[in-house]
């Protein structure tokens, strides 16, 4: 009796907050049901396989340089997003300008554009005869059709990411904080190096993965620009649909559950990451 | 100073500011301050919210500059100098702590970012942040994240990060507006042994007009960007040379009057006149709380009152009347000796005498 009352404990204490079963179960459920068990299906597919001939699908250059293509061009899409992302944030959230409402909408255009009207406004405006494509071309650079195009695309996506993740940040850094530095010496430069960067390390980590997240699975906006041309600007994503159309299930498949496993591993790098860099900056709870 | 080595500094400096001027649209945050800071003297900024003394403090500090006047570090014109070149120590509100760095590492970071052959040997950063997070007693917690500590340490740890590099003046914000009663009463009396200990030039911003008349040498009092009066605490407090000041410096009742021949006449009773200032004609009359008599005698003279409410605690008997015609109960403290408990009761009416009243002319 005592010891069945001993189990039901945490399920039966009462609490300021209740409601914790219905809400886990229904949260539970709801993953199960609309992640879990389409990545599952996948997993089963892919095993049907068997490993020699999983691999050996694998081992198609075209679907290797398809694969570097895709997680190469993202990794580089949001390195650069953490880079230029900051930036954008900083001005939007510490100047008061005429129109930075506008600019502050203009962010979530990547966002909220369909990816094929991105695609399309991204090619024309690359393209040999487009706005940026021209000057490029005359001084020798060539976007469209090359990985390159595939690159800028992928940048394109994932900087809303960066930038509406560093934002509240931003925003809860005291300007006092740097105005302390600056009575204590320390340059601008000084100040961003060791104050600002440190406390925004966690958060860069974050905004990073999700926009690597977004741009490896993109299609839509990098199909045009990208011109699609087997072993060089060729992303995964497209080829899976290129696989499915041949009625090459178990390729399609195979791709499919590669991605999976690496961005799954990624992400739990970068996660890693964010822990260590939360616990040496002292922001761990 | 040498005992303690955290300001191997020579002498002080004084601070001579002159009509510094400074607007936020249309609203004059600053409008012609100029006073003079002696060197080594510990000087309160006193004023209500919007009165213009933060902005004066960072205007000093440099942080956001005056649009006109002048500032002088003894004899040097402060205002062309960079943030780095004017070494103020500058204490926040909210601490400004760097939250990623340990308390050592904050302590230490203004000798960190000097420039190479400016820079103390790493040992002896080591050195000084040790002796300064001893000074400020919190030996052994140089370890510890800032979110790790009480609003209290946190201020002292500020307050070591200021000293670090050997300021030529300490500058403190509200320093201890964010902290509960007790841990600012303890703080007041530490930053007075600190004040004392460093010798420096000290200005610290307050709007608790008891901090300020403990605390400091000298008060100066402002209000709409101006000075209203600068003096030491008893000077400020006995000899107000305004009706604001006398009215901001706590707990005082103000009657309307009519001034004559030195005595100030309120509804037919008369105060003495602390200092007679040749007002004569409508005016308003201050008294202190200490400054009433309570007369028992049912024919006395002194305005009739009848008394609300007594609270015997504390050294002095804090009574509370009313007045007829007068709105709002004023304050009287009498000491307890003086009167028989007895006669001073709820509901009973007295008659009240001033000893002393401050007048101003009317309106």
């Amino acid at each position: 009796m005592s010891l069945t009352e001993h189990q039901r404990r945490p399920w039966r204490t009462p609490s300021v907050l209740p409601g914790f079963g219905v809400t886990f179960g229904f949260s539970m459920f709801w993953l199960g049901l609309i992640v879990l068990i389409p990545l599952a299906g996948i997993f089963t597919w892919a095993a049907s396989l068997g490993f020699s001939d999983f691999f050996s699908i694998l081992a198609d250059p075209r679907i290797l340089e398809a694969l570097k293509l895709s997680f190469g061009g993202a990794l580089i899409g949001a390195f650069v997003n953490t880079l230029v992302g900051p930036v954008v944030a900083w001005v939007l959230v510490r100047y008061e300008f005429y129109g930075r409402g506008i600019v502050d909408a203009v962010i979530d255009l990547p966002f909220a554009l369909p990816t094929a009207v991105a695609g399309l406004a991204l090619a024309a405006l690359y393209a040999p005869n487009g706005w940026l494509g021209a000057p490029l071309a005359d001084a020798g650079i060539k976007v469209i059709f090359t990985p390159l195009g595939v690159i800028i695309a992928l940048t394109f996506i994932g900087l809303p990411f960066v930038v509406r993740t560093l934002q509240p940040v931003l925003a809860d850094l005291e300007p006092e904080i740097e105005e302390a530095a600056a009575t204590l010496g320390a340059t601008r430069w000084q100040t961003i190096r060791k104050i600002l960067l440190p406390a925004l390390l966690p958060t860069l980590l974050t905004g990073f993965a999700l926009a690597f997240a977004r741009a490896v699975g993109e299609y839509g906006s990098v199909i045009f620009i990208a011109g699609n041309l087997p072993y060089k600007s060729e992303i995964a994503p497209l080829l899976i649909i290129i696989k499915l159309e041949e009625f090459n299930y178990p390729a399609a498949t195979a791709i499919a559950a590669i991605m999976l496993v690496m961005s799954f591993l990624i992400l739990l790098i970068v996660n890693l990451l964010q822990g260590w860099a939360r616990r040496s900056t002292g922001y761990a709870g | 100073m040498a005992s303690v080595g955290v300001n191997d500094k020579s002498a002080p400096i004084r601070i001579e500011v002159k009509d510094l001027r400074k607007s936020f649209g249309a609203f004059a945050a600053l409008d012609g301050v100029s006073f003079t800071v002696q060197p080594g003297e510990l000087l309160a900024l006193l004023g209500p919210s919007g009165s213009g003394k933060t902005t004066l403090l960072r205007a000093i500090a440099g942080l956001s500059p005056a649009e006109e006047g002048t500032i002088h570090f003894n004899d040097e014109e402060a205002t062309t100098l960079s943030l780095r070149e004017r070494r103020v120590g500058f204490v926040f509100q909210h601490y400004a702590l760097f939250r990623h760095m340990t308390v050592f590492d904050n302590i230490a970071f203004g000798l960190r970012v000097r420039p190479r052959r400016e820079r103390p040997a790493e040992s002896e950063i080591t050195q000084r942040a040790r002796r300064l997070l001893e000074f400020v007693q919190l030996g052994g917690l140089e370890k510890r994240f800032p979110a790790q500590l009480s609003g209290g340490q946190r201020q002292r740890v500020a307050l070591a990060r200021a000293l670090a590099i050997e300021p030529n003046l300490l500058l403190l914000d509200e320093p201890f507006g964010a902290l509960d009663a007790k841990v600012r009463k303890e703080l007041r009396a530490w930053l007075k042994d600190v004040h004392r200990e460093t010798g420096l030039t000290t200005l610290f911003v307050t709007h608790d007009q008891e901090e300020a008349l403990e605390l400091a040498d000298r008060v100066v009092i402002m209000r709409n960007g101006r000075i209203e009066q600068i003096g030491t605490p008893s000077e400020v407090y006995e000899e107000p040379a305004t009706h604001f000041v006398c009215e901001f410096l706590g707990n005082v009742s103000k009657f309307d009057c009519t001034i004559r021949d030195g005595e100030a006449e309120v509804a037919g009773s008369l105060f003495p006149v602390s200092e007679d200032n040749g007002l004569n004609g409508p005016g308003v009359a201050y008294v202190r709380p200490h400054e009433f008599e309570i007369v028992i005698d049912e024919h006395g003279e002194g305005l009739p009152a009848t008394v609300k409410s007594v609270r015997p605690f504390g050294p002095t008997v804090s009574v509370e009347l009313e007045l007829a015609g007068r709105e709002g109960p004023i304050e009287i403290a009498v000491p307890r000796e003086l009167i028989g408990l007895g006669d001073v009761q709820p509901h009973r009416t007295v008659h009240i005498r001033a000893t002393a009243a401050r007048i101003f002319a009317a309106g």
